[in-house]
């Protein structure tokens, strides 16, 4: 039996799909089977990243509906033999799925799978009720905005009441300079707020928007930091203690002979 | 004469048995230190060489405690014959923690309001309301608000919305470990606190409370000197 955990966030654009599609891809990475779920009706994105969006003939809401059977509508990854998404419609709206059925889909894939992940909707409403009925755990997501960690917060709250208990923090998009210059909210600030537990920190890389552009999760390139961040992640997931890695960069050699010289970085 | 002996008897010179009069009967609580001997020989005095009609009069419930103290089986036995002597009384309880003794201790307070104590982080989004005093044992959260008929404590840090007095009682207060509320209010005044505390944390709790310019915000030792009539219960 797996696990099925809810990926969330209250607030819109803070990374839940890129989160979503990067951590499965990782833990896919370290040999586990996994399956992506776009809970988002309507404004399917999730496959997209993947770089899947042209293999789709059903989706969840067919499945809840006894249109099709579960692994009809399962899209295997280019990638990966054991990772597979299940998409969502894009015709229909929030309300043709209802938490019953999600709930009857999400029991049978952790039957088949080691981790189930269900990329929730931005919002608090309908939506997100439907994404979190069959989870096990949560992965709250949130940047260091202020406006983002009240949202976060807020979704926490709505968490504990649905009896999903200490849901875990990934903090996403953080830019070390920013924050040692205190225009950023720091970790700690987050979680001393927050009063979760932290799962990873994803630096903030241009390398993820364009992957995400190309339909190629960051995590496939191990030479960014943000990929390094997923896959902590997806580590620290599995039981390992893997510490926080340093944010900020070293400094590089002709910083160091600038610096030297009395000049400014 | 009497003034005298009161001023000789030092309060932590205790018998070392006390009687107390509870709803249905009488109870005995044995003092948890003192040596056995003294124990029962203050015991024997107690209850058969003294005249009070309440120890010797018509039938009475008795309950025993003997709280904490150490005895042996011999000893206990011993002590419960001095009890079962007495023909008018009816041992219903011999434990160390009886019923009639909890219920001494936890006889409510006259005068107290209601309080109720909320645990945990008090989210965004997410409300408080209780008609009395509210205690957060964590923090409140921007965004979350907490709602009282009487006062409110925050053991954690207030950054969200506190609303004390709600029906109109001025004399109410809110205190917390750690000041940064988004909004005071305390009956029908509302107060913003100014952007620039943000940053400057305190090491002690500080209460708002109304005076006659508005609201104020002081050190929690202040409570009882600005509000004299919260001492007490």
């Amino acid at each position: 039996m797996g696990t099925a955990i809810v990926v969330t966030s209250g607030k819109g654009g803070v990374g839940k799909t890129t989160s979503t599609a990067n951590i499965g891809t990782a833990l896919a990475l370290l040999g586990k089977s996994v399956c992506l779920i776009d809970a988002d009706i309507g404004l399917r994105n999730l496959d997209v990243v993947m770089g899947l969006e042209n293999r789709i003939i059903y989706d969840i809401v067919d499945v809840a509906n006894g249109e099709c059977r579960l692994e009809q509508a399962l899209i295997k990854d280019k990638r990966f033999e054991r990772l597979m998404v299940l998409p969502a419609s894009q015709t229909k709206d929030k309300t043709a799925l209802q938490p019953g059925a999600v709930r009857k889909i999400v029991q049978n894939l952790k039957a088949q799978f080691d981790f189930v992940f269900i990329d929730c909707p931005a919002g608090i409403e309908h939506g997100f009720r439907v994404a979190v009925a069959g989870a096990d755990q949560a992965i709250v997501v949130t940047t260091p905005e202020t406006a983002s960690v009240r949202d976060a917060d807020r979704v926490i709250g709505l968490l504990e009441q649905e009896d999903l208990q200490s849901p875990k923090l990934v903090i996403n998009r953080i830019r070390p300079r920013m924050v040692k210059e205190g225009d950023m909210l720091d970790v700690d600030e987050i979680v001393q707020v927050l009063a979760i537990d932290l799962l990873g920190v994803v630096p903030d890389d241009e390398v993820v928007i364009k992957n995400n552009i190309k339909g190629e999760p960051t995590v496939m390139r191990p030479d960014t930091k943000a990929a390094m961040a997923y896959r902590n992640i997806a580590r620290r997931i599995l039981g390992d203690s893997v510490p926080l890695m340093p944010l900020d960069d070293q400094p590089g050699f002709w910083s160091r002979v600038r610096r030297l010289m009395g000049g400014k970085r | 004469m009497a003034v005298l002996d009161n001023a000789t008897q030092r309060p932590e010179v205790r018998p070392p048995v006390s009687v107390k009069g509870v709803n249905d009967g009488l109870l005995f609580l044995l003092d948890e230190q003192c040596a056995h001997e003294v124990l029962r020989a203050f015991l024997q005095e107690l209850l058969f060489d003294n005249p009070s009609p309440l120890l010797s009069g018509p039938q009475i419930n008795v309950s025993v405690d003997y709280g904490q103290r150490e005895m042996t089986p011999e000893q206990n036995i011993e002590l419960m014959r001095l009890f079962l002597q007495k023909e008018n009384f009816t041992i219903r309880e011999w434990s160390s923690r009886t019923m009639a003794r909890q219920a001494l201790f936890a006889k409510p307070q006259r005068n107290a309001r209601p309080q109720y104590i909320h645990r945990g982080t008090v989210r965004a989004g997410q409300q408080v309301y209780y008609d009395g005093d509210v205690v957060v044992v964590g923090d409140v959260n921007p965004g979350g608000e907490i709602a009282a008929t009487g006062d409110i404590f925050v053991f954690g840090r207030l950054r969200g919305i506190a609303h004390a007095g709600v029906r109109g009682n001025t004399q109410s207060i809110i205190a917390a470990a750690e000041f940064s509320p988004m909004q005071l209010r305390i009956a029908g005044t509302l107060t913003r606190v100014p952007e620039a505390r943000g940053q400057a944390q305190s090491a002690f709790m500080e209460f708002a409370y109304l005076c006659e310019e508005g609201m104020a915000v002081d050190k929690l030792q202040y409570l009882f000197a600005i509000r004299p009539k919260k001492v007490g219960h």
